[in-house]
């Protein structure tokens, strides 16, 4: 989950690091302070998109204000404006975040940070104790290596406070203002780690709206069939695409080789998605109904590995009923490769249901390499 | 790594998942003696008795080198954290969904400890023909003996690679999942150190995915290496698309400063590693190197 940026400081106000004063409007005539007016959103480059503005007075913060507030971020609206003092200083940067390499968490600290923070050079880095956390030894030893003081030796071990005890995937501060008066952390991005949300205390409250993508109406209903019925998974991610081929796909990491390789292919795909974990024929019903409700469809490949325990008669049968539920008919090609429990029964019943129904479907099982299924389906569409 | 002699238990041994898998690993040859699930202790899984605690599980049997956790996500770490101060010195993870500071402070702690962690959201590992850790299957069609290692991030692309080499009559000797996490106890790295010295093994198939640096970390070591190495990498197309976490497993979630698809497979090549644009065309590949 990431947060925005007023959230991440409150958590960071919450383990001591100091923070610009301000508040959050959600409309102009709330504003009583001068100083930046930035529009809370999660993502970057709002700078450049026209989303922060420096206001000397309280007049021109309620206009900045206002302008925001009708503007758009990645397509979403936006709600909540930040309004807080305007700090000088030296602009540096912070993040801690876990590294693949060390298999533990890491500091690393930009001496020249702010907006252009991703051309700098090479960061220092500070690899520490997942268990202990950082020492205040370590701190100090890093805040001299970098040329800073105590106060940003105990900046580090704060920070590193707050990564632990609320979960962090990311916590980045940039800029990190040094002031005469000590450090203020002038923006932050803050990820929490979704696997571990439930146990954080303070996100009990906080709603999914923080969810930053923006999804269409297709990908909304795909979410929705997911959440009406909690047995396996289908349609949890949708991702509408510009493609032809629709596509229904099984399985992590073979949804991803197979994405791939129609692409590679030259095929096109209409969309993402994926069922797994056994869902009922129900759910594949409603998902193939969705997916191939999309104009302009050229074909369908329904592709997945070898399933351990998704019974492949039931979730095919799904898939049929759907089909069935289309209107206009389906007239162009659908290639499935799809293999596991009850296969077998699943093939005969689906190219008998193509026969009856007059639909041109090409059943492969195990013995046809899920790639090879997917180069077919783009020939089909092809020719 | 794993032996047929081996003493294992279970965590989470009365659950759906763990009841299943223990009898599967029975049936192929593990030598499970015992289980554990707080709060059902006295019963009995698969004839072999479930204990409250692992303390009590090796009281029992004080022979035990490894543990099998089929454990809520958000009970994992307490469940690794008690097998890991009981002195077991392999710990599989099946859980998948398990919070990065729980496996990253498990690591560590393994490591102090001279123990190794397989997983989160291992699919299990499987010495053909021998014996079998985890959910990873084993059915005669899917894997056969053989001479090829297949080392894997994701758990389901790991049967379908054994598969399509079974197909093809190339055997396996070793698979394993090694999980699609951002940190991992077992890396590819340490995965081809075991396999190098491995006499069964001729030749090492990695499956890769987007995200974090472990394709990267694994070409060093493979310049090092005697076994060919044959690499397929996915993800390119999420990338493209460009929407984090939109698809595939959780480590597959770009973050920053982690490696792009283009760019593993880059490296790999750099490391004399035979890339496969195409799953299948793994087999080609496989075949001139058998």
């Amino acid at each position: 989950m990431k947060l925005k940026e007023y959230r991440g400081k409150e958590l960071l106000a919450k383990v001591g690091i100091a923070v610009p004063k301000g508040v959050v409007v959600g409309s102009a005539d709330e504003v009583k302070q001068s100083g930046v007016v930035k529009a809370q959103v999660v993502g970057g480059k709002r700078g450049k998109a026209g989303l922060i503005s420096v206001a000397e007075n309280v007049e021109d913060a309620k206009k900045a204000v206002g302008e925001i507030l009708g503007k758009e971020y990645n397509k979403l609206p936006i709600s909540e404006v930040l309004v807080e003092d305007k700090v000088e200083g030296e602009e540096l940067y912070l993040s801690i975040v876990y590294d693949s390499v060390t298999r533990g968490p890491v500091i690393a600290f930009i001496k020249t940070g702010g907006v252009d923070v991703e051309e700098a050079g090479e960061a220092e880095t500070l690899p520490f104790s997942a268990n202990n956390g950082l020492s205040e030894k370590e701190a100090e030893g890093f805040a001299k290596k970098v040329g800073l003081d105590d106060g940003f030796a105990k900046l580090c071990l704060d920070a590193v406070e707050c990564f632990r005890k609320f979960d962090c995937r990311i916590l980045e501060i940039n800029p990190l203002f040094k002031t005469s008066k000590g450090y203020i952390a002038g923006d932050c991005k803050i990820t929490i780690d979704d696997a571990a949300v439930k146990r954080v205390e303070e996100f009990k409250d906080v709603e999914e709206a923080d969810d930053p993508t923006f999804l269409s109406k297709m990908e909304l209903e795909a979410r929705k069939i997911d959440e009406d019925d909690h047995r396996g998974v289908s349609g949890k991610t949708f991702v509408e695409l510009d493609g032809d081929i629709a596509v229904l796909a099984s399985g992590g990491g073979a949804s991803l080789t197979c994405m791939d390789a129609l692409d590679e292919a030259g095929g096109k795909a209409a969309n993402y998605t994926e069922y797994s974990g056994n869902p009922p024929r129900e759910k594949v019903e409603k998902l193939t109904t969705l997916t191939l409700s999309k104009k302009g469809l050229k074909g369908c490949l329904v592709v997945g590995g070898t399933a351990n325990f998704t019974d492949i008669f039931e979730t095919l049968s799904g898939f049929c009923d759907g089909l069935l539920a289309v209107k206009p008919k389906v007239d162009y090609p659908i290639v499935i490769r799809r293999a596991g429990p009850r296969d077998d029964e699943a093939k005969k019943m689906v190219e008998e249901f193509a026969k009856k129904n007059g639909f041109d479907i090409i059943f492969y099982g195990e013995e046809t390499p899920m790639t090879v299924a997917v180069k077919e389906i783009v020939k089909k569409v092809e020719s | 790594m794993i032996t047929k002699d081996m003493h294992v238990m279970v965590q989470g041994i009365t659950g759906k998942e763990g009841s299943r898998a223990t009898k599967e690993m029975l049936d192929y040859g593990a030598k499970v003696t015992c289980g554990v699930t707080p709060g059902k202790g006295g019963q009995e899984v698969e004839g072999k008795p479930v204990f409250n605690t692992v303390e009590e599980a090796v009281k029992f049997d004080s022979k035990l080198e490894a543990t099998v956790c089929f454990v809520p996500p958000l009970f994992l770490y307490g469940a690794a954290k008690e097998a890991l101060d009981a002195g077991i010195k392999l710990i599989v993870i099946i859980s998948e969904n398990v919070p990065v500071q729980d496996s990253a402070k498990l690591i560590e702690e393994a490591k102090e400890k001279g123990a190794t962690i397989l997983g989160p959201a291992s699919v299990g590992i499987i010495k053909v023909g021998e014996m079998k850790l985890g959910s990873i299957g084993s059915e005669e069609r899917m894997y056969t003996k053989g001479n090829v290692a297949i080392v894997s991030k994701s758990g389901g692309m790991c049967g379908e690679t054994a598969l399509l080499l079974s197909q093809n009559k190339i055997g396996q000797s070793i698979c394993v999942g090694i999980g699609g996490d951002q940190i991992l106890g077992t890396s590819f790295t340490d995965m081809f150190e075991i396999l190098e010295k491995d006499k069964d093994t001729k030749v090492i198939v990695m499956y890769g995915e987007i995200g974090g640096q472990y394709e990267e970390e694994a070409a060093k070591m493979i310049k090092k290496m005697n076994t060919p190495v044959v690499a397929f990498i996915s993800g390119q197309f999420a990338e493209k698309v460009g929407r984090e976490v939109a698809m595939g497993h959780a480590g597959a979630i770009l973050e920053k400063g982690s490696g792009s698809a283009a760019q593993k497979k880059k490296v790999l090549k750099n490391a004399g590693v035979y890339v496969a644009n195409y799953h299948d065309e793994i087999v080609d590949i496989v075949k001139k190197l058998v």
